[in-house]
């Protein structure tokens, strides 16, 4: 669309994927995004500024303006002769890309690892151990008397989150009780009725002391990860009490020490608090479609993330072909980089590791990876640019509208894996 | 007040203004000024002598960078926050316990007043680390 009103959009910025956004549109430039947050604003008014305007290869150290025919080529060539590939991101493109990557990644003999392995990774692996008791945002909204947010701070990272599913006008829009369990007083914990601050680093004490209370042991301490014994009693209560309870739960406990324990922890407790009443649990996935690669790498794959080809069928390990871990082996002698910025967001020793493995950087944007990638290829815009099919945090699929045409030349990061794919193929053949 | 700074927990995460600068671009100033900050309670800025705006210093076993300190009046004593993007990464650790996954969250760091020290732009954070200058 060039000129004109768009509605019912949905906005790939965070896990929510709020798909009620409305546009405007005048000369191919989103001028106006109704509904959206200030980052879906920001996403959707700024889709045309810092782009990364052309293909470019790094030639004697300088990145060189190239065709995006040069730049496949150049891409291919890398990835053909190297001996453990990386193909990493995804969380932050739609699906069919996804299966592209994949492709790649079986053809090279290479490992596919998403950005979920530095999110909800250990939400996956606690999942894998002990289930998943899912329940979806729109019975949360309609259903849940209670709601708990923990190590998550949904006013900031999911700005929606609340006034959607947890504050959204309904039945239990006066009644519904909400709590904030966090290691600090965060703005989420001053829009909620309850905050509960716990020590750092305690989320497992608490939750085994929470469900030791459920099974009505008593505990013979006074407080446990700095909440005292009767608030907890009390919170216990208040939760078997509930008539729908929903645990949503952020990076605060999956990354924090204890990792995929403390999310079987809490996946146990909500298991137990299924003997009285009904309680289900999610997590507040960041990027807009991290929720969706981990379901089509699973689909694909058989596995999550953490996928390695190198013996032609795909073996899963989290902490062996985990991204993270593959860098800080120094394994790695080339990465296809999807939609995602590992320079700006892996700890820093490990960025100095990227400094000195070619990297094919696919992005729309200019990031601090492109400053270091032997290869850009600019990309557009999924849920702007391009269509294609996203998963919400509650693992609901919904359609991504292209709203603008890219700029000219620039193609869909599935086409541009199918054509990298297609070069590998011609220079293995 | 003390030249050695005082020991927290420092956690990382979202803010608004990171999510929105981000949407700017990463190496914008808007950017910078989003993520280049560390949150602290009044108490602890006292106590290094810095003021709301002031460059301070964080320390770890992993790294050493240079911030802007941020009044957070709702934040308590012992943990500092800084939102997630390249600065916070500096004194983060990458050992994953063969889980996949860094340590992003309670690291335990040292913050001192460092009065007159530049804030690198993310560029120049960037190619200090790629060239072991930092």
């Amino acid at each position: 669309m060039t000129a004109g009103r768009l509605k019912h959009v949905v906005c790939p910025f965070c896990g929510c994927l709020c798909d009620d956004i409305a546009l405007e549109i005048k000369d191919g430039t989103i001028v106006r995004n109704e509904n959206g947050c200030a980052i879906s604003k920001s996403k959707f008014l700024n889709h045309t500024r810092d782009r990364m305007e052309t293909p470019s290869v790094r030639i004697d150290g300088n990145l060189v303006p190239t065709t995006l025919e040069e730049a496949v080529k150049s891409a291919a060539r890398i990835l053909a002769s190297a001996k453990r590939p990386l193909v990493y991101g995804l969380s932050s493109t739609e699906n069919d890309a996804h299966r592209e990557a994949y492709r790649i990644a079986e053809m090279l003999g290479g490992v596919v690892d998403n950005t979920s392995s530095v999110c909800h990774g250990p939400t996956v692996i606690g999942s894998q151990e002990s289930g998943e008791i899912h329940g979806s945002l729109g019975e949360v909204r309609n259903r849940a008397d209670f709601v708990v947010y923990w190590g998550a701070n949904p006013q900031y990272a999911h700005p929606r989150h609340m006034s959607r599913f947890t504050r959204a006008a309904g039945l239990y829009n006066e009644t519904r009780e909400i709590v904030v369990v966090d290691i600090r007083r965060s703005v989420s914990a001053g829009a909620a009725d309850r905050f509960m601050q716990i020590e750092p680093g305690f989320d497992l004490e608490v939750l085994g002391a929470m469900r030791a209370i459920l099974r009505g042991h008593v505990l013979d301490v006074e407080s446990v990860g700095g909440l005292s014994t009767s608030e907890l009693y009390e919170l216990v209560q208040r939760m078997k009490a509930a008539s729908y309870g929903t645990l949503f739960f952020g990076l605060g406990l999956s990354q924090s020490r204890g990792k995929h324990h403390n999310v079987d922890a809490a996946i146990r407790l909500v298991q137990d608090l299924n003997r009285y009443t009904r309680w289900t649990m999610l997590p507040m996935r960041g990027h807009y479609n991290v929720t969706g690669a981990n379901k089509t790498s699973t689909w694909q794959t058989g596995y999550p993330f953490a996928v390695d080809y190198s013996r032609s069928y795909p073996r899963y390990q989290p902490g062996e072909y985990t991204a993270i871990d593959l860098l800080r082996r120094d394994e790695v002698d080339a990465i296809l980089n999807v939609a995602a910025d590992p320079a700006a967001h892996f700890p820093g020793r490990l960025v100095r590791e990227l400094g000195r493995i070619p990297i094919i950087n696919l992005d729309p944007k200019q990031n601090m990876t492109s400053l270091v990638a032997a290869v850009n290829i600019p990309t557009a815009i999924s849920g702007i640019e391009t269509d294609g099919a996203a998963s919400r945090m509650d693992g609901l699929p919904l359609y991504l509208k292209k709203c603008v045409e890219p700029p000219e030349g620039v193609k869909p990061d599935r086409d541009i894996l199918r054509m990298i794919l297609e070069e590998i193929g011609r220079s293995e053949t | 007040m003390t030249d050695d700074g005082v020991q927290v927990f420092l956690t990382t995460g979202r803010t608004i203004r990171q999510g929105s600068s981000m949407e700017l671009g990463k190496l914008t100033r808007e950017y910078q000024e989003a993520v280049a900050v560390c949150e602290l309670d009044e108490e602890t800025l006292v106590s290094i002598g810095v003021e709301d705006g002031n460059p301070i210093r964080i320390d770890s076993q992993y790294g050493s960078v240079v911030v802007r300190a941020k009044l957070n009046r709702r934040a308590s004593s012992g943990i500092a926050f800084v939102p997630c993007g390249p600065y916070a990464n500096v004194v983060l650790g990458p050992d994953t316990g063969e889980s996949g996954m860094p340590e992003f969250k309670s690291i335990p760091c040292r913050i001192s007043a460092a009065h007159g020290a530049p804030v690198l732009s993310p560029r120049e954070l960037l190619l200090s680390f790629v060239s072991g200058d930092e």
